[in-house]
């Protein structure tokens, strides 16, 4: 088997992590199985796959939400796999994360100024002038108005929820955020300005994403690498154009042909697709083949079939 | 004439209007797409010609015309009816789904059962020949394994069957226009291509005119043969989807069109690019 990880030096890696969880009865969902990859400095590795594929599962492994069942995660070299929570608590300052939904990810009778500042408080990363002078500047780094610092989540638009929701984020100046699903609540016209926003952020602070989505054509977008999440595995690895251009497995190919193009010139006669993606849940002791993977050129490394 | 006309349709939520002045046709057998962002007006829209918006809100339709031609050859203002007309014009002439089939099917009944139901109640069949009917239903939208699927119960269900059941639902009276409120937002990409092609392939079979709600530009430039744009509760821009897609004259259109990832737009670029946002949106 060829290894999934590519290069020297990553910010992230993780080695053959899965992760189960229980049902009610004796079964158990395999949400995450031998998963191995690499995040470098400064780039965005978008994670794609339909619902329940293990994205998010694996997004939360990777900053220690969940503990993993198998494997290991390294941050910059460093094992966090068992580190418990006070020794993670340095470590949250180098990983942060978005989701999907900024109303429920801030506190609806705190201030945004307060949510925003709240990480250094926690961390005593900063004395409480200099948390107010950060956070203004955030704000002022996400697009936002200084002044609506004191507002309340309520007061805000979707999109400039997510913009108080990214400026937490980057409070502590992390060197990965994982972003998960932060762009898929929002409208189109709001979702183009925000993902703009993450390039320009990414450009100014040299940070790299863990961006998981579903949707093909904002990856396309935003990543440098993607991985084609299936079933729990990774079926394909590789750069965007790899990936886009060049896709080798037929999951991959089956998602890519799905995907409506915005151009009715474009507009395809193709076959009707039938089937759906299988369980992930298995009776105990019962379990998914690990698929292995083979690399098709460098960096293009594809499940075999 | 076309199959449906709304003329100067506005509707208000006490002292906000939500529908303002809005007025477009559906011919018969096309698709008329209705696409815009949140808070637009387009499922108000959807919902004032089905006359369901009034039902529980303080929604008030305060002006305008809803034209519906009979199989008769009359047109009807649906404006003008009252609830019992509306209940024989729903299901037989206009139907609608919904984003969520979860929210739409009863819970407690097998799904064949909420098929028959349909057909008796708005064609008077026998509880036999309504089981009949929602079988060939079943094999209409193409769910396999029809015999055991039609006593499932919708928990027992995906969402892409689901939906294919609340199809079944909306096209077993034969009505000719069919509206489809965000149909396949809920769905994964995959079971979202399936569905759409189902129903694409369903209008050529029974040739019902469909209204298309939805926010994905890149869904209706798939399915819709004329659009309509929708911003702010009024209409900016309608138009074929050529015309649309490829020569937008409002800016609100172009600034929507230049939001839009469309995939293989990337092809030969060396890293991530921001979007080229148009019309005030930058």
């Amino acid at each position: 088997m060829t290894s999934l990880v590519t290069g020297q030096d990553a910010l992230v890696e993780i080695q053959r992590v899965s992760k189960k969880f229980p049902t009610d009865g004796k079964a158990q969902v395999h949400a995450v199985t031998e998963v191995s990859l690499k995040i470098e400095h400064g780039e965005t590795l978008a994670v794609v796959g339909e619902s329940g594929c293990g994205k998010s599962t694996l997004a939360n492994l990777i900053i220690r939400l969940h503990d993993a069942d198998n494997g290991k995660i390294l941050l910059k070299g460093q094992d966090i796999t068992n580190l418990n929570p006070r020794e993670m608590l340095v470590h949250r300052q180098t990983m942060q994360i978005i989701f999907q939904d900024p109303l429920a990810s801030l506190d609806p009778r705190v201030r945004v100024g307060t949510s925003v500042a709240e990480p250094m408080r926690v961390h005593k990363a900063a004395t409480k002038e200099a948390a107010l002078e950060r956070t203004r500047q955030l704000f002022e780094l996400v697009g936002l108005q200084p002044a609506m610092m004191n507002n309340y989540p309520h007061q805000f638009s979707g999109g400039q929820r997510q913009r108080v929701c990214i400026a937490r984020a980057l409070a502590l100046n992390p060197e990965l955020v994982i972003a998960d699903e932060a762009v898929s609540a929002l409208d189109v016209s709001v979702q183009a300005q925000v993902m703009n926003l993450m390039l320009k952020l990414q450009q100014e602070l040299g940070l790299s994403y863990l961006f998981i989505s579903h949707d093909l054509a904002v990856v396309e977008r935003i990543a440098h690498r993607v991985a084609v999440m299936y079933l729990g595995q990774v079926v394909e690895l590789g750069s965007r154009e790899q990936v886009f251009r060049d896709p080798q497995h037929s999951y991959t190919k089956r998602l890519l042909s799905a995907v409506p193009i915005a151009d009715p010139r474009q507009r395809t006669s193709r076959p009707l697709l039938t089937g759906e993606i299988p369980s992930p849940v298995w009776p105990a002791g019962e379990g998914p083949e690990v698929i292995n993977h083979v690399e098709v050129e460098p960096g293009h490394i594809v499940a075999e079939e | 004439m076309a199959l449906l006309s709304v003329k100067d349709l506005t509707v208000t939520f006490d002292d906000f209007t939500a529908v303002n002045s809005v007025s477009f046709e559906v011919e018969p057998g096309e698709t008329l797409g209705i696409v815009g962002e949140s808070g637009s007006g387009k499922s108000v829209t959807a919902l004032s010609v089905m006359r369901l918006i009034e039902m529980g809100t303080r929604a008030k339709i305060t002006r305008g015309q809803v034209l519906l031609e009979m199989p008769d050859g009359h047109s009807l203002d649906l404006l003008g009816q009252d609830e019992p007309t509306m209940r024989s014009i729903r299901g037989n002439q206009i139907a609608m789904i919904f984003q969520e089939p979860l929210t739409s099917l009863n819970p407690v009944y097998p799904v064949g059962e909420q098929i028959a139901e349909a057909v008796r109640i708005h064609e008077g069949l026998s509880r036999k020949a309504s089981l009949i009917r929602a079988r060939e239903m079943f094999d209409l939208v193409r769910i396999p394994e029809a015999e055991k699927r039609i006593g499932q119960y919708p928990h027992e269900m995906s969402g892409g069957m689901r939906q294919r059941v609340m199809i079944a639902i909306g096209l077993c009276c034969g009505p000719r226009l069919l509206i489809a409120d965000e149909p396949t937002t809920a769905l994964d990409v995959t079971i979202q291509a399936q569905i759409l092609g189902l129903i694409k392939q369903l209008q050529l079979e029974t040739g019902t005119a469909m209204m298309l709600i939805t926010h994905d530009m890149g869904v209706i430039a798939e399915v819709a043969d004329r659009v309509v744009v929708m911003n702010q509760s009024e209409i900016v821009e309608h138009g074929s989807v050529e015309q649309i897609f490829h020569y937008p004259s409002e800016p609100y259109t172009r600034g929507l069109l230049s939001a839009v990832p469309k995939l293989g737009s990337m092809t030969g670029q060396d890293g991530p690019q921001p979007f080229d946002l148009a019309g005030g949106l930058a």
